[in-house]
């Protein structure tokens, strides 16, 4: 504020700056200043408090729609704390390790909690978290959930520094910063590893970087009217997995995140690409490739995906690794079966399409899923019977019953999907019951499969998965995950269940050649009745009941023995005809990060085995605690926590707890998923578009407000003026009046 | 007012033009004040850039801030230049209402300009940024900073954007400085929207 003349600053503030020492030459100079002020001191008064109400005022309009300003309950709105990402993966062979740095930045004059939501690869597992604090660095410990909750807490209330990170699903974090103090920087570091999965010759790796909005729904009608208002929820956590969402239309974009991957494919390398950002590749030897974004940064809003493949004639069919951890060695076998010599006959198959047309598939990811579904029934042979359904908050069945895909009735399929528009909630469940329905379940001579297109964003996985292991039956489900952000827990998982497969299709381009190759999947599995034997004696493999394989798919089985010795042999079907395979373990070479895998499966398998009723709900936590315990890993039931051990916010100085805002993932429309009610029109459009600059396009955090920058003396002047005429009409009238 | 509230005492007097004198005089005398306000705001920013020209001569003559006028709560941190309109202000630090009366502000949490990021300067549409309305892409802007250094840019565009959406990020790559004042430039209420004259230092 200004200072007036009768109020001199603190002599404190003299002494401590040098700014504030007026030099000598210039006080005399400056007589006119007193006279200055105390004109000022007349006028000032009012202009810049007119101001200050004009940004409060456009603050509280912002409410109702910005999620920039977070307000703190009785007081003015607080920023959230702006965050950079950096990635930092080491792919050696079948293993990534992964450093995320988070950078929270808290621009505001507060203390601030900032609560920050964030995806990671759903076979991720999360052993390590850091929290720096200035020049500190303090390593988080694993705990029971609970207890970990209430460190972090206690910390929190006592002022300190503090960090937690908890899973609310396998794909789905938070880390939770307490204590940022005005204008500080805090960074979050977490690693993890990851299997890297190769199909059909082509190596991927998939880092998620937004958490897509998701739609949880409530209980279902009836159970509420039954139950009661104690009705089990099928989301009980749906504030845990919900963040503000920024309207692309009215913000830029936030969160910028950079990247490097160092590549030690452990073959001589061919292509590489990557169909969602723009890279630079520098070739560091013939099987070592560094990757970077081309942009520098970009803003955390849809998936990267990066795929590599074998430099032709080279790809490895089996890879042994191996590693050395507590009480033991763990092996990870990798193996890609050959395929049939011969195709088999054609088998005639029932598919059931179903397609999500809920508000969140709008723009891009709904053209893309129509484009897929076309795809599949043109691939339809006669003698194939078929049926669509598709899903919002309600759903329709196109045929009572599966018709055959003739002419007629492919015409008519054809009509009703381009006639589909993105718009509502998404209810999952009830068109996925109605898909397994299966009305003929003893004609085994025909494939039941079900192509389910869909990008995930729902709350309810637990009920979906469960209705999956229930229901089944002899159907296969088939995922296929739209968009720029699918829910990659949801797909993987529910495609493990349904013994189908999950095809991810990111981008338009990839439309034609990955529904192609999911079509070949769907002809038949290629490896069937599979078996893995051990020549050693208790020997800890995970899964332990093998799935089939399709076309191209590998085999990833990580295992955990005394010592990595013998043999393993693999037995199975490949295209009706028997198929065997035995492996010298001695050959394994060394790896990183087998153990943490190898207990990341086995908490899976856990998960699913309660799913489906093979393990009781107890059974199943105490082995998914215990494996979390020993490895270190963030689960269900683990959360990592960091605190620094000194005190640092003022007593009596507030917290304000704030949740970072998230962009929309890329090619989604916000009004369909949020709708049109709260997003006011936008001003006028400029009246002259901004030149793209890459500096605003990748516009990081939240930016910079603006401040007031108008004054009020035309408003003054007119007032003044119409006030003088006035009054000179009124005496001039007067005087003639008496003259 | 006091005389109108009672009536009584005045009916007994024969001077009934001063009764009605009193409220012109009033009005007269109120529209002179505002008038005078209203010159004021101007006349203190001209007279303003004035002093703020010997302080940061000073500044720059001897390498630390120097306040305009003892009591004042801002330095000033720049000069920036229009060479096309031929005109140029002291830049004050801070964007607070009192800095922005006396000449452009140096909106906090953004870079100095010329360093890497994006650096911003407000200042109000009817005082010394209402030229800004007659920049166009590819003008030239000057800056000379505090440490004696002198940045040329060049204007890249501009856009029109609300207050709270500017869309700028004071960490973006590059070196950039953007121009801010208020939008419409010749509305007379203050509103939400801001033009934004964004420019990109010349190597």
């Amino acid at each position: 504020m200004l200072s007036l003349p009768l109020s001199p600053f603190p002599p404190s503030s003299h002494s401590r700056s040098p700014l504030a020492r007026p030099a000598p030459g210039l006080t005399r100079n400056l007589l006119l200043g007193p006279l200055i002020a105390l004109l000022l001191a007349l006028v000032a008064g009012i202009a810049p408090a007119r101001a200050q109400e004009t940004r409060a005022q456009e603050t509280r309009a912002q409410d109702g729609s910005g999620t920039l300003l977070l307000r703190f309950e009785g007081g003015a709105p607080v920023e959230a704390p702006r965050l950079k990402a950096d990635a930092a993966i080491t792919v050696s062979g079948p293993t990534a390790r992964a450093t995320i740095t988070q950078v929270f930045r808290n621009t505001t004059a507060e203390w601030v909690e900032g609560t920050y939501l964030f995806p990671l690869p759903e076979d991720a597992a999360v052993d390590t978290m850091k929290l720096v604090v200035g020049d500190r660095v303090i390593v988080a410990e694993i705990r029971e959930r609970e207890a970990a909750r209430r460190v972090y807490e206690a910390a929190k209330a006592e002022g300190k520094a503090a960090a937690l990170t908890e899973q609310q699903r396998p794909n789905l974090f938070t880390n939770a910063v307490a204590n940022i103090g005005p204008g500080e920087t805090v960074l979050v570091q977490l690693e993890y590893q990851q299997p890297v999965r190769p199909t059909a010759g082509i190596y991927a790796l998939r880092l998620p970087t937004v958490a897509a909005p998701r739609y949880s729904p409530g209980p279902s009608a009836v159970t509420s009217v039954v139950e009661g208002p104690s009705a089990a929820d099928p989301v009980p956590d749906r504030q845990k997995i919900a963040a503000p969402v920024l309207d692309p239309a009215r913000h830029a974009p936030v969160n910028p995140l950079t990247l490097t991957i160092d590549l030690k494919a452990g073959f001589p390398l061919g292509q590489m690409r990557s169909a969602t950002h723009a890279i630079r590749v520098e070739e560091l030897s013939g099987s070592e490739r560094r990757i970077t974004l081309a942009d520098g940064a970009t803003a955390a809003d849809r998936d990267f995906e990066l795929t590599w493949t074998a430099a032709p004639g080279e790809t490895p069919s089996v890879g042994l690794f191996r590693e050395r951890v507590a009480g033991g060695e763990a092996v990870l076998a990798v193996v890609t079966p050959p395929e049939a010599a011969s195709p088999a006959a054609p088998v005639p198959r029932d598919v059931v399409f179903v397609i999500d047309n809920s508000g969140s598939m709008g723009g891009a990811s709904m053209r893309q899923a129509k484009a897929s579904l076309l795809i599949g029934l043109d691939r339809l042979r006669s003698g194939d019977r078929f049926n669509v359904i598709r899903f919002d908050h309600s759903f329709d069945t196109l045929f009572p019953d599966l018709v055959p895909a003739d002419e007629t009735h492919l015409d008519r399929a054809k009509r009703f999907v381009a006639g589909l528009e993105a718009s509502g909630g998404t209810e999952m469940l009830a068109p996925l019951r109605a898909a397994l329905r299966d009305a003929t379940p003893e004609e085994t001579g025909r494939l039941r499969q079900i192509v389910f297109l869909t990008d995930g964003a729902i709350g309810n996985e637990a009920q979906i998965f469960s209705a999956i292991a229930a229901e089944r039956g002899r159907s296969r489900l088939f995922m296929v995950g739209i968009g720029s952000a699918p829910n990659g827990y949801l797909m993987s998982h529910a495609a493990e269940l349904g013994q189908g497969s999950f095809t991810q299709i990111g981008t338009p381009d990839q439309v034609t050649e990955r529904m192609r190759a999911l079509l070949v999947k769907l002809e038949s599995p290629a490896v069937t009745d599979l078996t893995a034997t051990f020549s050693e004696p208790s020997v800890d493999a995970t899964p332990t009941r093998l799935p089939d394989l399709y076309r191209g798919e590998p085999l990833i089985l990580p295992a955990r023995m005394r010592a990595v010795r013998g043999t393993l042999t693999l037995t199975g079907r490949i295209g009706g005809t028997p198929w065997q395979a035995v492996l010298s373990l001695n050959t394994a070479e060394a790896g990183t990060g087998i153990g943490k895998l190898w207990a990341r499966a086995k908490i899976a398998e856990a998960e699913t085995a309660r799913l489906t009723g093979r393990l009781s709900p107890d059974a199943s936590d105490a082995a998914i605690l215990r494996l979390a315990l020993d490895h270190g890993l963030t689960t269900r039931l683990t959360s990592l926590v960091a605190v620094d051990a000194t005190p640092r916010r003022p007593e009596g100085a507030r917290l304000v707890s704030t949740d970072l805002p998230l962009n929309l993932p890329a090619g989604w429309d916000f009004a369909s998923v949020f709708g049109e009610g709260e997003a006011q029109p936008l001003p006028a459009p400029p009246r002259q578009r901004r030149a793209a600059t890459p500096a605003t396009q990748f516009a990081a955090a939240q930016p910079v407000a603006l401040p007031q920058t108008a004054t009020d003396f035309e408003i003054r002047a007119w007032l003044g003026g119409v006030l003088l005429a006035l009054g000179l009409c009124l005496s001039l009238r007067r005087r003639r009046v008496a003259a | 007012m006091s005389d109108i509230a009672n009536p009584g005492a005045v009916a007994q007097r024969p001077d009934r033009r001063g009764i009605k004198t009193l409220p012109a005089l009033l009005l007269v005398a109120a529209g002179l004040v505002l008038l005078v306000q209203a010159a004021w705001i101007p006349a203190k920013a001209a007279l303003a850039q004035v002093l703020l020209e010997r302080a940061f001569a000073l500044t720059l003559a001897e390498g630390t801030g120097m306040r305009p006028w003892p009591w004042a709560d801002t330095v000033p941190v720049a000069r920036i230049a229009f060479p096309g309109l031929g005109e140029s202000y002291v830049v004050l630090a801070g964007s607070s209402g009192q800095a922005l009366a006396f000449g452009p502000g140096h909106v906090e949490g953004t870079p100095e300009a010329g360093e890497p990021g994006t650096a911003v300067y407000a200042a109000h549409r009817d005082t010394q940024f209402r030229s800004l309305g007659r920049l166009a892409a590819g003008d030239p802007i000057e800056v000379v900073r505090r440490d004696g250094r002198s940045v040329r840019f060049r204007v890249t565009g501009r856009r029109v954007a609300r207050w709270d959406a500017s869309g700028l990020d004071p960490d973006a790559p590059g070196r950039h400085l953007v121009l801010v004042t208020c939008w419409p430039l010749h509305a007379i209420t203050p509103g939400p929207e801001r033009l934004l004259v964004e420019a990109v230092a010349e190597p």
